[in-house]
């Protein structure tokens, strides 16, 4: 009961306003082929029928909903899309299940790519890519565990510093070729 | 151009063989429409006419405005009187258009019809250059050149005509096969019906009431299964396959299997006490499993024809030589155990395929567990418990527990509308009879609660709307809009819990069932792909035999005299299943009303001279035509069956000896046209000699 | 017999060294002996959650030049984690686009490296190659040992231990790559757990995802927790002992996760150090002190037995 006083109390002026419409300004007309250039099929051929959303294990929990998100590429409204992107477990269940041959999976990924180009790089991107050319490994390596390894008869992870400062250059080098290191903005990692 | 020697030669024979090319020099006339402003819009009419008068051969040339017409036509025809023409070309519209127009046109100035040759100047010039006048205008030019050239060459051919057998074959005995059979019946003709099953009725004697009406659908059924059965003019074989069919439209030759029931039709009377001793009980068919029959059984009990069947597979003596019951029981020793499978052989004019349709069967391990859960079961499943003659007497029960389901789902679109299984179509009927069945459970318990998860509604047709409407303001039956994701049964309860998203309200839903009905769609029936491939008829992507032409033609199938009816040819309901079966009865009475039909002359023939018989042109032929045969002088050699050629000229471009030559399209006549078209001078046989040398 | 190359991926040798362990173990001379081989130069898979996330064309460079080392000896890469499984298979199948072979291979020149894949004949001049093939460690168990053969070197019997199978996302999914199982009826797994003597429970929705994919367990912890804890609810409710997987993600996720919802967890382990432990291993190489769920009552009860 409080709730529904609270709306309609208070800032209602403001808000009233503006016509809740979305039209040709909000749309954004080139989205779905935008989607399409990173990977994402065709996602206008989607009839909207649910069952992704339905096997979807994260839009059990949150407000996400794998179709709407479908529905909003279709349409061109870029910016409801933002803040789900990177909730995808991309465990593939909508592919599996969709009756039009979709793959919202591979639409949040095309989604992903698309913030990563202007300029939205979560950190925990930022500190995978910082690892893997510092390290080769996504993971960093831990002295601790490395100790384990040893104790367990196992070479420590980088035993080999001349052939892990190959592999290094190696993975700097094509990391520098396609222009990633400074997508993320780790260029000051990359040492050639 | 010079003018080559007149020579004499047979008209009906086909002269490439002949030292010289047989070009006779004969009169062409040259006949350049304007088709309004169709042609002369883009290509300058005037210009074309004058070269081609000025072309060697060409006696007259002319232009009109509207050559197809009264007006054109007759000046055709006076010109062809006027200047002693023996060839004629028209340059205008597509042959697939008036090409029978023109060559009426010129039978009734005297002249052979074949003795025509249509140049395209309309859809493969002006049509399509239109923004390049002055290049239209030259490849017109290049055109009627070439078609001249061709025309030149053209020899007379006669149309045959063959007699058609005032008789009908239909396979399948489902409505539609039935509503054909009687329409052909009681035109007079004599119609012979072939059904696999023991008894005819088809997929709609095994539903309980049909969409929108209400209407029961074996109370409709029986009169015409009766009626059928008694007509003069139909012969009933039942429990019979076809196995064989040869011949061509007017003439074919089908050879039947009647599979032995074991129990004589003649004497059996439908009494019923040998089931009542057979010992045997089997799941049945016709009940989907859910109830029971006996080794010596009649389907339901409004069979036609109401005869015994003995189950084979399933019959003691047959296992162990041992149990006649039944033949001790039967008073009209009706029963005979070494009875024999018989070969029925019959001559009929035309056929009609009316096969039907089998529902979609959900996978094993799937999402809708069909198979896993008792309470999940499908629409004609449904059809058969709500049917009074059912296995439940009418009473809808919980296949799990036999009680009364107060909580009941249809989920739709199962089997349809999936690319990933490959079934990319809509079955067309499934919303409807969710819909009415629905309303039949309804009607039959009002405290029953039912939810409907579709993703369109499709009520099309007439009435369809009206019920929509009805099953949700009258019985409150509800429809959320989402494919199920997942169905959950417990263990315990059998009670079956389907979560999916309401994309209107755009939440994820779980809901609890008493009891899951799958609206499982229409596929193509094990029926229709034996016929299809006896009779060599195409599909389309989606399994379905394919119409000649999907808007204009659609009961005739590529096969001449070969009709298609019902959903063998693509889901539909009854009503659309009937229209198709009377549409296809009146397209097979065609011919045979006519009691001939004419055998387009446009056909291939065998230079026996050359033909080594290898049989390279039997395997190609689409339709059937060439057979190897031996001939008096010894050796095999192949023939063509004028009947069967549609002339597409497949084997005469294949045979590695060029033995076969197709009428109208010969060697000498392409290779001139070719000639005409580059400009070379083509002296006299060097087209025939070139081609004869395999120049390619 | 087939050869390989291991591929332990970022996971294992970082974090759950015991699992490292076990598999040099189970396929070394003590245990099946088969024809591996180790490859230094391996890097990052990479991580689909991160890379094929954000740069596709990187992914599949940094990809090719895995495959390119398993080249020369004609070695199949046999790989222990789902996620570097599909990673590296997806980037075979990308490959035999000869258009996404030409861009990676104009790249990898930089390095010395060129994509071809494996040559199986000549046709005249012609030689025909096959992509690079990439095994997932559960497939290569199953066929290429076989079930019986695990079965017939299981010298302790893991009795009375009721396995909770965890097969993960990418094992699965998606059907026309991986190719390996029904993703509806997967039984692979639990036919190893079984060889080895071990009881696989059923439990409730037994094929749901861990959470930690994507980048999830990155990026919104909680939510990847929250999955994880209703399949640990689940998995309680079977009275299983310990949760068997093929993925070290996935490890890794049900290990960290449980301390946020359970007092005691469940202990988990990688399905090589089951085998291990049913093939006779002293428990104390498979490293468990490094997993944050005490396997202690678990190995207990495994030695009682």
């Amino acid at each position: 009961m409080a709730e529904v006083e609270k709306v309609f109390i208070s800032g209602l002026h403001e808000e009233l306003a503006e016509d809740r419409v979305i039209n040709e300004k909000d749309l954004d007309p080139e989205f779905a082929k935008e989607i399409r250039k990173y990977g994402g099929k065709n996602v206008m051929t989607c009839l909207q029928c649910g069952n992704c959303t339905g096997v979807c294990p994260i839009s059990l929990k949150i407000d996400y909903k794998t179709r709407n998100i479908i529905k909003c590429c279709q349409f061109g409204l870029k910016k409801y899309t933002l803040g789900t992107r990177w909730v995808c477990a991309t465990c593939y269940r909508c592919y599996e299940h969709c009756p039009a041959d979709l793959n919202p999976a591979e639409v949040m990924i095309a989604l992903r790519h698309i913030a990563v180009r202007e300029g939205i790089v979560p950190p925990f991107v930022k500190i995978a890519a910082t690892n893997l050319v510092k390290y080769g490994q996504s993971v960093k390596p831990d002295p601790e565990i490395d100790k384990i390894r040893v104790e367990l008869g196992l070479k420590p992870v980088h035993a080999d510093q001349e052939r892990l400062t190959a592999v290094v250059r190696e993975i700097q080098t094509l990391v520098h070729a396609t222009k990633y290191d400074k997508l993320i903005g780790i260029q000051e990692e990359v040492k050639l | 151009m010079t003018e080559p020697a007149p020579q004499d030669k047979t008209v009906t024979k086909d002269t490439s063989a002949e030292p010289d090319g047989g070009r006779k020099a004969p009169r062409v006339g040259v006949f350049v429409c304007d088709c309004g402003s169709n042609i002369a819009g883009v290509v300058d009419c005037g210009k074309v006419r004058e070269a081609a008068e000025k072309l060697g051969d060409v006696v007259v040339a002319k232009e009109n405005k509207y050559t197809c017409s009264d007006v054109g036509q007759a000046e055709i025809i006076k010109a062809i009187k006027e200047h002693g023409i023996e060839r004629v070309v028209v340059a205008a519209c597509s042959p697939r258009l008036h090409e029978p127009t023109f060559r009426n046109c010129i039978q009734q100035a005297g002249l052979n019809p074949y003795l025509l040759h249509m140049v395209n100047i309309r859809e493969q010039c002006s049509w399509v250059h239109g923004h390049e006048k002055a290049k239209a205008t030259k490849k017109a030019l290049e055109l009627v050149k070439m078609g001249v050239s061709k025309a030149a060459r053209l020899e007379p051919l006669e149309a045959r005509e063959v007699p058609v057998e005032p008789s009908s074959l239909v396979v399948g005995g489902g409505v539609a096969g039935i509503q054909a059979a009687l329409d052909l019946a009681n035109m007079g003709f004599k119609v012979y019906m072939v059904e696999k099953e023991p008894s005819i009725g088809g997929k709609m004697a095994m539903l309980d009431k049909t969409f929108p009406t209400g209407d029961c659908a074996i109370c409709i059924l029986a009169p015409k299964m009766v009626e059928l059965s008694r007509h003069p003019n139909i012969t009933l074989l039942s429990y019979s396959e076809v196995e064989e069919v040869k011949g061509y439209i007017g003439n074919f030759e089908v050879k039947v299997r009647k599979k032995a029931r074991y129990v004589h039709e003649e004497l059996c009377v439908g009494c019923g006490v040998c089931a009542d001793a057979c010992p045997v009980k089997v799941d049945n068919e016709f009940d989907l499993g859910f109830g029971q029959r006996k080794a010596i059984y009649v389907p339901f009990p409004q069979a036609v024809p109401l005869r015994y069947t003995i189950d084979k597979e399933h019959c003691i003596h047959f296992k162990s030589g041992k149990c006649l019951l039944c033949a001790k029981a039967c008073a009209n020793n009706a029963i005979d155990h070494k009875m024999k499978d018989e070969i029925v052989n019959l001559k009929v004019g035309t056929i009609i395929v009316a096969t039907g349709y089998e529902t979609y069967v959900p996978l094993r391990k799937g999402v809708y567990k069909y198979w896993e859960c008792d309470n999940v079961i499908t629409g004609l499943e449904l059809e058969r418990l709500l049917n009074a003659s059912g296995p439940t007497g009418g009473h809808l029960v919980r296949p799990s527990d036999g009680k009364r389901p107060e909580k009941i789902a249809f989920i739709q679109c199962v089997g349809s509308r999936n690319k990933k299984i490959d079934r990319n179509y809509c079955s067309r009927v499934c919303c409807m009879y969710a819909i009415k069945n629905a309303q039949i459970i309804m009607e039959h318990e009002p405290n029953t609660e039912i939810s409907v998860y579709y993703n369109d509604i499709r009520a099309f047709g007439k009435g369809f709307e009206e019920l929509y409407h009805r099953v949700r303001e009258e019985y409150a039956v509800e429809f959320i809009r989402g494919r199920p994701a997942k169905l959950k049964e417990d263990p315990t309860t059998k009670r079956i819990t389907i979560r999916a998203e309401e994309t209107l309200l755009n939440m994820i839903t779980e809901r609890e069932f008493d009891l899951v009905v799958l609206s499982t769609g229409l596929i193509p029936s094990e029926g229709s792909k034996s016929i299809g491939k006896t009779l060599g008829l195409t599909t389309t992507p989606d399994g379905f035999f394919a119409e000649a032409h999907p808007k204009l033609r659609p009961v005739e199938t590529a096969l001449d005299g070969v009709y298609v009816a019902g959903c063998a040819q693509g889901p539909k309901d009854i009503p659309d299943s009937v229209a198709q079966a009377k549409a296809a009865a009146s397209s097979a009475a065609a011919p045979m009303f006519a009691k001939k039909v004419t055998i387009e002359p446009l056909t291939a023939s065998v230079d026996e001279d050359l033909c080594v018989g290898c049989g390279l042109c039997v395997e190609l032929c689409p339709y059937g035509a060439p057979e190897l045969v031996t001939v008096e002088k010894g050796g095999t050699k192949a023939r063509i069956i004028e009947a069967l050629c549609h002339g597409c000229g497949t084997c005469a471009a294949s045979c590695p000896q060029k033995a076969i030559t197709c009428k109208q399209f010969t060697d000498e006549q392409i290779y001139s046209e070719i000639f005409a078209a580059l400009g070379a001078e083509d002296k006299k046989g060097e087209g025939r000699k070139k081609a004869e040398a395999g120049v390619s | 017999m087939n050869s390989y190359l291991y591929f332990f991926g970022c996971v294992i040798p970082n974090r759950y060294p015991g699992v490292e362990y076990a598999v040099r173990w189970v396929t070394g001379k003590n245990g099946f002996d088969m024809d591996v081989k180790e490859c230094d130069e391996f890097s990052c898979c990479p991580v689909p959650g991160i890379f094929y996330s954000t740069d596709k064309d990187t992914w599949l460079l940094l990809a090719a030049r895995n495959l390119v080392l398993a080249q020369p000896d004609r070695r199949d890469i046999l790989t222990v984690c789902n996620g570097c499984f599909a990673s590296l298979l997806k980037a075979t199948e990308y490959l035999q686009e000869p258009k996404n072979m030409g861009k990676v291979n104009r790249i990898l020149a930089q390095v010395g490296k060129k994509y071809t894949g494996i040559p199986v004949r000549s046709e005249g001049r012609r030689r025909i190659f096959e992509p690079v093939k990439v095994r997932h460690y559960i497939e290569v168990m199953a066929n290429d040992l076989g079930i019986d053969e695990i079965a017939k070197r299981t010298k302790h019997p893991l009795k009375n231990l009721r396995v909770a199978v965890h097969y993960g996302c990418h094992y699965l999914r998606p059907t026309e790559r991986t190719q390996i199982e029904d993703p509806n009826d997967p039984v692979l797994l639990d036919k190893i757990v079984e060889a080895c003597g071990a009881v696989s429970v059923d439990y409730e929705d037994k094929h749901d995802c861990c959470g930690a994919g994507g980048g999830v367990r990155s990026h919104v912890v909680d939510l990847a927790n929250s999955l994880t804890q209703d399949k640990c609810r689940n998995i309680s409710a079977a009275e299983a002992d310990c949760i068997v997987t093929g993925c070290p993600f996935c490890l890794l996720q049900f290990d960290n996760a449980q301390r946020s919802f359970a007092k005691d967890g469940i202990p988990v382990m990688h399905v090589s150090q089951l085998q291990a432990l049913a093939m006779g291993i002293d428990p104390i190489s498979l490293g468990f002190d490094t997993h944050h769920v005490s396997a202690h009552s678990l190995l207990r009860k495994i030695r009682g037995s």
